[in-house]
């Protein structure tokens, strides 16, 4: 029980906040200042310790360039379903912990304005927190989903106590979306679990789920090949008194494969070795369709809620509106993410098959988003409702990048173009969680000094406030995606990706630019230039303070950093990335060769007959 | 000195101080001395020991380790007229020429990568040529020009409070604000770097990620003034006019990309100078091919797919199959012309010029600045970069943008009364002149009217400049006379009147920086349309346009300099500039003169530049009867005579046009104005292109917006709202059939045969002590029955 066990190190980074909310609910009654004190020390104390990861060396330590999970653990938590309290980190879900971590320090430190119940305010807060951290570590389907309903309730009172004059709407509006969205999933995750089986795996496969460990001294070994280490790890597990083992050996004792029983589990690890090795999810499930292919839609309308696409985005500008600041920095730099986490860790790995028949959906999806949310920011007359519609704008570049099923497309198997596209999704959405989260701080800045959002009884901000105009401007353009800002590179390497899968969807979302520019440049010119403020209470526009400042200077600084070093980030996550393109590469590799999907040409010929003229060229001078 | 690595250290050494003076006036220039005044010096020390950098890589390095080519006009003549014949002779062309062709030095490299994904890769690198060097001496002198220039023309801003007589507000005063010099300069500082990255770029994501921050430096410099709503608007404008242009280059991009799968300009070398990984330049124009442009297998593949993806072009690879030419060229064309938008975005060309006018809101030294060495340059510099991957029908579409540009631009140049305006549009036009040489095959010529128009454009928007600051107004109706009271500035502007009108003497190798570029171009034109008689309105208009350029250039200058005052007051305040603005005057006026002449080698130096593969005449693939002239058979004298004697005689017509109306007065100017009504407001409107484009886009896209928005709020909600209402009836429905009958029913009749049995049961508490004896044996003998009964039947025996 030391902290370099990652089983302690992990949960204690988890629960830390739940525990503190636990010591706040049962605490004295305290002034509020002190309330927001503890919480910040806790939310700062988190953030110390994904820090920590980054401490190299140590037993508990993130390692830059590795494509596997790190810091693995599982113990069993209810041996009888083979639910487990099962977690790691790897470059998807590490970078939006340390986000989470982050946003959450600086949500809080944006959260001194707000004086009702305050003690509640932050039991709820910090349990969000634990929610959040939890869904991006959980690798347990079951874990997964305790997590995600952990979050959404804390959400919706954060919402519906403490916003604006249509709380209980936008709550309300938010919780049932959100509640569907998680209703699809839970469908989806008994679907796969009813349908997985275990057993079905050989060694190597769970060495890569988790499951088995294969000993670091078989290393040593040199006659021993990667196969025959993972079987000698196999047959070591099945001699240990886990629970799980004792079933898998129960199962395998049955010689006849078609009287054995099935062993199902929750791990999504395990669940996306048996998407990408197996038939387990291609029977059918309902109207011709394969068990996968349902999942995989459930699981999409799931995400794509939280992400969100149109049409299915309506919550979240009434969400935002009503929100107070610091909630919406969480909403738009975090919550959102789950979306996306959601579509790259779990939709794709585990359902391939759907996911192929699907790409074209999941972009038209995602370049819809981006162009609808543009021109919809565009018509705002809200300061906070045109940025939660540049979030439904920018998030769709996420949806877009990580659907560029370039490994189909019909020169040559070129996963590159895809591994461009999902780097370029991830890091939007690490890029779009500073940038919104710091573009809805902004906005907040200025409502608690004047009361109102109307873009048009602004202006004049610039000589009232000139270094907040000028921080805001900063980040509005890290929004717009102005390289040297982090908003750019996601964008770019996402649309640039986008030709090789679809010339059309391509220029549609190279169009996006003109209207992003639009919307943004039109809201900084109503809001911040001209000669005079045009709105009430202009004599409240004071300069802004120290902790406005060290809550905005930080998301203008890291912008910068990852606008102009992106290597910074994608050192980070590119090699989980890519792994998992590679190995989705491969699957396609093997399910579909010559595959073509829009060519209409079901034994994928034309594909193949362009790859051969194409290596024909290339070898001739 | 080594070259190799000396030039990326210079030039990078040079690109970068402009931005450490950015970061460090962003940081402190507040404390920089009263009112920041400070940040001026210390930017326009940055700005000039860039140009000592870039004037040590040019003078100390490439020069001594590069020898010029010998290109005197003469000597080429016997290879040009083999070349001329050759030029019909379609097949085997690349072959025949490719003995004149020389790769001349350039060195490319990367410094970092932004990505890596297998083998696309995105970095920031250089790509440096006799073109980039010359290029960061052209930006740097004239930078450095404008940057002294606005020491004194942006001396107001030191003033506390500086007083804004442009904006009133609603309380009747002037708006009263802090000054705002350091800001300037900090803008000034970003902009240049800006500039410097675009040109020394190594690839076209670095150019691209540059051309941005040159848009939004724009964006700052001509919204400078934020209180002024149209300084704003016309920021606004500026940006979003060249990002519609961005977004055609950024489907060029992505063509590109997908295609060939790099950006690198030039071929990446590992240390012992073998190819590791090869550029655009050399994977479009293979050495194998004699530099000939060639689209690589990834581009012929990717453009079948492009055609069989789409089920109307199903002829397309058929066609494709029949000529093996022309696989390829559509995607050529298309990745072309898509970079070429963003060049016209960038440089103003028709149909993106409508931003250029509107940004003479911002203060004069920032107009000088884009309009000669930055900004609308990039876009000329970009062409000139990109040429090798320009196929001949996309330099066609690139002839023809600047052949419309250069006239309109021209016409409505003659109506304007801005004084900024009239110089704005000039500013169009020229560039209209360069995209129209390049896009003939007249590279040298363009890259050297680009040039040498950077000298006297900055220097006739400096001499506005000082003339706006003495008479405080842009408006060429209040002025006149002024050459009296300020002679510097109106001889210096008279200089670069000559200079743009391309004065020289015909035939010689006499005149001003103008006249050769101008003629070189003018050669081009003439040299294209003998090859090409169906294009033979590509000849005129340049003729044409430099009629029209003497003719605005020269009303410009006799209606602010000569004649009789028409504003007294005005007059009578106005005042020669102080020196810190006249002495850039006096050195831009030099090089406006000088730049062009032959000892000076500028044009031996850009020939130098020339891509590799781009001076052969060539052949367009799409269009057969297209023909690109080598740019050497525009100097044959069967071309160069009657070109040169043409842009003589219409520039001297146009110069006596504008002398009989605004210095003889022989024809009133207010008469001809009313006889040509229909005209004049056609071209004092513009020709009604920002009334169009806010027809046709601005207001379709804010309607479009808004049915989304309500889209949104009535249909989405709309359904959302009545599903959940329809929830709450069904509910309701349940509430009422089911709960209130079914569920309640049924406990409340549990409840109410409870109630009965109860009262039933009542009835046999007699209280009767024999009774209860009875049902007490009753019972215990129905008790032993039913055991025994059980036990008998039901219950096993073992």
């Amino acid at each position: 029980m030391t902290l370099s066990d990652p089983k302690v190190y992990l949960s204690l980074l988890v629960f830390l906040p739940a525990v503190a909310a636990l010591v706040l609910a049962i605490l004295p009654r305290l002034a509020d200042e002190s309330y927001k004190w503890i919480s910040l020390a806790v939310t700062i104390f988190v953030f110390v310790l994904t820090l920590g990861f980054f401490r190299s060396g140590g037993a508990v330590d993130f390692e830059a360039g590795v494509a596997q999970m790190q810091n693995l653990f599982n113990v069993d938590w209810i041996p009888s379903f083979g639910i487990q309290y099962f977690m790691a980190l790897d470059g998807i879900s590490f970078p939006l912990v340390v986000l989470t971590a982050f946003l959450s320090v600086l949500a809080m430190g944006a959260s001194w304005p707000i004086n009702k119940h305050v003690k509640g305010y932050c039991i709820l807060f910090l349990l969000l927190e634990t929610g959040m951290l939890g869904v991006f570590m959980a690798l347990d389907f079951f874990l997964f989903y305790v997590f995600w309903e952990v979050m959404l309730l804390p959400m919706y009172f954060l919402i519906g106590v403490w916003g604006g004059p249509r709380r209980e709407y936008a709550a309300i509006k938010f919780f049932l979306y959100t509640l569907v969205g998680s209703v699809l999933m839970l469908i989806a995750i008994l679907m796969l679990y009813f349908n997985s089986d275990l057993t079905r795996l050989d060694a190597q496969q769970l060495a890569e789920a988790g499951i088995i460990k294969v000993a670091e001294s078989a290393n040593a070994e040199n006659k021993f090949t990667d196969d025959a280490k993972a079987e000698s790890a196999l047959a070591d597990w099945l001699k240990s008194d886990s629970p799980l083992a004792k079933r898998y050996a129960e199962i395998t004792k049955e010689a006849d494969p078609t009287q054995r029983k099935q062993l199902h589990t929750f791990n999504i690890l395990a669940l996306q070795q048996m998407g990408q090795h197996t038939d387990l999810f291609d029977g059918d499930a309902l109207w011709g369709k394969s068990v996968q292919w349902w999942a995989f839609l459930l699981l999409f309308i799931g995400f794509v809620i939280k992400v969100p696409s149109v049409p299915l985005h309506t919550w979240l500008p009434d969400a935002h509106v009503e929100a107070p600041t610091p909630i919406s920095m969480i909403l738009a730099g975090i919550l959102l993410k789950m979306g996306g986490y959601g579509i790259i860790r779990i939709c794709y790995p585990i359902c391939p098959d759907a996911g192929y028949d699907m790409a074209y959906f999941v972009c038209f999806i995602g370049v819809f988003s981006m162009v609808y949310g543009a021109f919809a920011a565009l018509a705002q007359k809200d300061f906070k409702r045109l940025v939660a519609y540049s979030s439904v704008s920018h998030m769709g570049y996420v949806v877009l990048g990580m659907g560029v099923w370039s490994a189909v497309a019909d020169t040559g198997f070129n996963p590159d173009y895809w591994k461009m596209g999902a780097n370029g999704a991830m890091f939007q959405m690490i890029a779009h969680g500073i940038s919104s989260a710091g573009m809805f701080f902004m906005v907040g800045v200025v409502y608690d000094r004047v009361h109102h959002r109307d873009l048009d009884k602004f202006g004049g901000l610039f000589a009232k406030m000139p270094v907040y105009s000028g921080l805001a401007v900063g980040i509005f353009f890290a929004g717009l995606g102005l390289p040297g800002l982090c908003g750019f590179i996601g964008e770019v390497f996402v649309v640039l990706s986008v030709w090789k899968y679809s010339y059309a969807l391509a220029v549609i979302s190279a169009a996006v630019v003109i209207l992003t520019a639009g919307y943004i440049l039109w809201a900084i010119q109503r809001v911040y230039l001209g000669a005079e403020y045009k709105g009430p209470h202009g004599e409240a526009l004071t300069p802004i303070t120290m902790r406005e400042l060290s809550i905005g200077v930080p998301l203008l600084v890291l912008a910068i950093v990852f606008g102009v070093y992106p290597k910074a980030l994608l050192d980070y996550m590119q090699p989980s990335v890519d792994m998992q393109i590679d190995r989705l590469a491969a699957w396609t590799e093997i399910n579909h060769p010559g595959g073509s999907n829009k060519l209409g040409n079901e034994n994928g010929q034309v594909a193949d007959a362009w790859r051969q003229k194409i290596n024909a060229l290339q070898s001739s001078p | 000195m080594d070259p190799a690595s000396t030039l990326p250290i210079l030039l990078m050494a040079a690109w970068l101080v402009p931005l450490a003076s950015f970061v460090l006036i962003v940081l402190f220039g507040k404390y920089m001395g009263p009112h920041g005044k400070g940040a001026g010096y210390l930017s326009v020390l940055a700005i000039i020991t860039s140009a000592i950098f870039s004037l040590i890589a040019m003078f100390g390095v490439w020069l001594p380790n590069h020898e010029l080519p010998t290109s005197g006009h003469g000597d080429h003549n016997g290879a040009v007229s083999s070349a001329t014949e050759e030029s019909h002779a379609p097949t085997e062309h690349a072959a025949e020429h490719h003995e004149t062709e020389h790769e001349y030095p350039n060195y490319s490299g990367d410094w970092y990568s932004l990505g890596e994904f297998g083998d696309l890769k995105i970095t920031i690198g250089y790509y440096i040529d006799a073109l980039t060097v010359a290029m960061f001496c052209m930006v740097s002198v004239i930078a450095s020009c404008v940057h002294i220039y606005a020491l004194g023309y942006m001396h107001d801003e030191l003033h506390e409070p500086y007083i804004d007589h442009e904006v009133t507000l609603s309380s009747g005063e002037h708006l009263h604000r802090k000054g705002r010099f350091y800001r300037f300069f900090q803008y000034l500082s970003l902009f240049c770097f800006s500039m410097f990255g675009i040109v020394i770029a190594g690839n076209v994501a670095m150019v691209f990620v540059f051309w941005e921050l040159v848009g939004i430096c724009s964006y700052f410099l001509i919204g400078f003034y934020i209180e002024r709503h149209s300084a704003s608007a016309a920021a606004n404008k500026a940006f979003l006019v060249t990002r519609v242009g961005d977004f055609g280059m950024l489907i060029g991009m992505m063509a590109l990309w997908a295609s060939v799968g790099t950006f690198a300009f030039g071929d990446m070398k590992n240390e012992q100078g073998e190819v590791t990984e090869k550029g655009l330049f050399s994977l479009l124009r293979p050495e194998e091919h004699h530099h000939h442009l060639a689209p690589p297998p990834g581009m012929i593949a990717e453009e079948e797919r492009m055609f069989a993806g789409d089920p109307d072009g199903e002829s397309v690879p058929a066609a494709v199959e029949e000529e093996h030419n022309t696989a390829g060229q559509w995607l050529l064309l298309i990745a072309g012309v898509g970079i070429f938008c963003g060049c016209v975005g960038k440089s103003a060309q028709f149909p993106l010029h409508v931003w250029l006018p509107d940004a003479m809101e911002g203060p004069t030294p920032v107009s000088a600045l884009v309009h000669s060495a930055t900004m609308v340059a990039a876009g000329v510099y970009l062409v000139g970069r990109f040429y090798p991957c320009f196929s001949p029908e996309a330099l066609l579409v690139i002839a023809y943008v600047g052949c419309i540009t250069l006239f309109i631009a021209a016409t409505i140049a003659i109506t304007a009364t801005d004084i900024k305006r009239v110089l704005a549009y000039s500013t169009v036009s020229q560039l209209g002149y360069m995209m129209l040489s390049l896009g003939l095959g007249g590279w040298v010529a363009g890259m050297f009217h680009l040039i040498t128009h950077a000298f006297f454009k900055g220097l006739l928007f400096l001499c506005s400049g000082s003339v706006i600051h003495a008479v405080h107004t842009n408006d060429m109706t209040y002025m006149g006379g002024l050459r009296k009271k300020m002679p510097i500035t109106a001889y210096t502007m008279l200089i670069g009147c000559l200079a743009i009108i391309g004065a020289g003497f015909p035939l010689s190798v006499y005149g001003l920086s103008g006249y050769y570029s101008k003629d070189a171009i003018i050669e081009q034109a003439w040299s294209f349309a003998s090859v090409n008689p169906q294009h033979a309105i590509l000849k005129w208009a340049p003729v044409g346009g430099a009629f029209i350029t003497a003719f605005y250039m020269f009303r410009l200058w006799y209606l602010t300099f000569a004649g009789k005052p028409r504003d007294e007051h005005r007059y009578d305040h106005a005042h020669e500039s102080p020196r810190v603005m006249t002495g850039p005057l006096l050195v831009l006026a030099f090089f406006a003169i000088g730049i062009g002449w032959p000892i000076f080698h500028v044009n031996d130096l850009l020939e130098q530049g020339r891509p590799v593969g781009t001076l052969a005449s060539t052949q367009g693939e799409l269009l057969t009867n297209l023909t690109i002239p080598s740019e050497h058979d525009s100097h044959v004298p069967i071309i160069k005579q009657p070109a040169g004697i043409a842009a003589f005689s219409t520039a001297l017509a146009g110069l006596l046009l504008a002398s009989i109306i605004y210095l003889w007065r022989l024809l009133n100017p207010d008469e001809l104005k009313e006889s040509f009504k229909p005209l004049w407001g056609f071209l004092s409107n513009k020709w009604f292109f920002d009334e169009l484009y806010d027809y046709v886009f601005v207001k379709p896209t804010l309607v479009v917006s808004h049915c989304a928005a309500w889209f949104d709020r009535n249909i989405i909600d709309s359904i959302l709202h009545t599903a959940a209402a329809i929830c709450r009836a069904c509910s309701a429905v349940v509430d009422a059939l089911f709960d209130q009958t079914v569920v309640d029913g049924t406990v409340n009749t549990f409840a109410s045969g409870t109630w009965s049995l109860g009262l039933w049961l009542r009835r046999i508490q007699t209280g009767n002590l024999r009774q209860y004896v009875m049902f007490i044996v009753i019972g215990t003998v129905a008790l032993f029955v039913t055991i025994s009964i059980v036990q008998a039947y039901y219950i096993p025996t073992n």
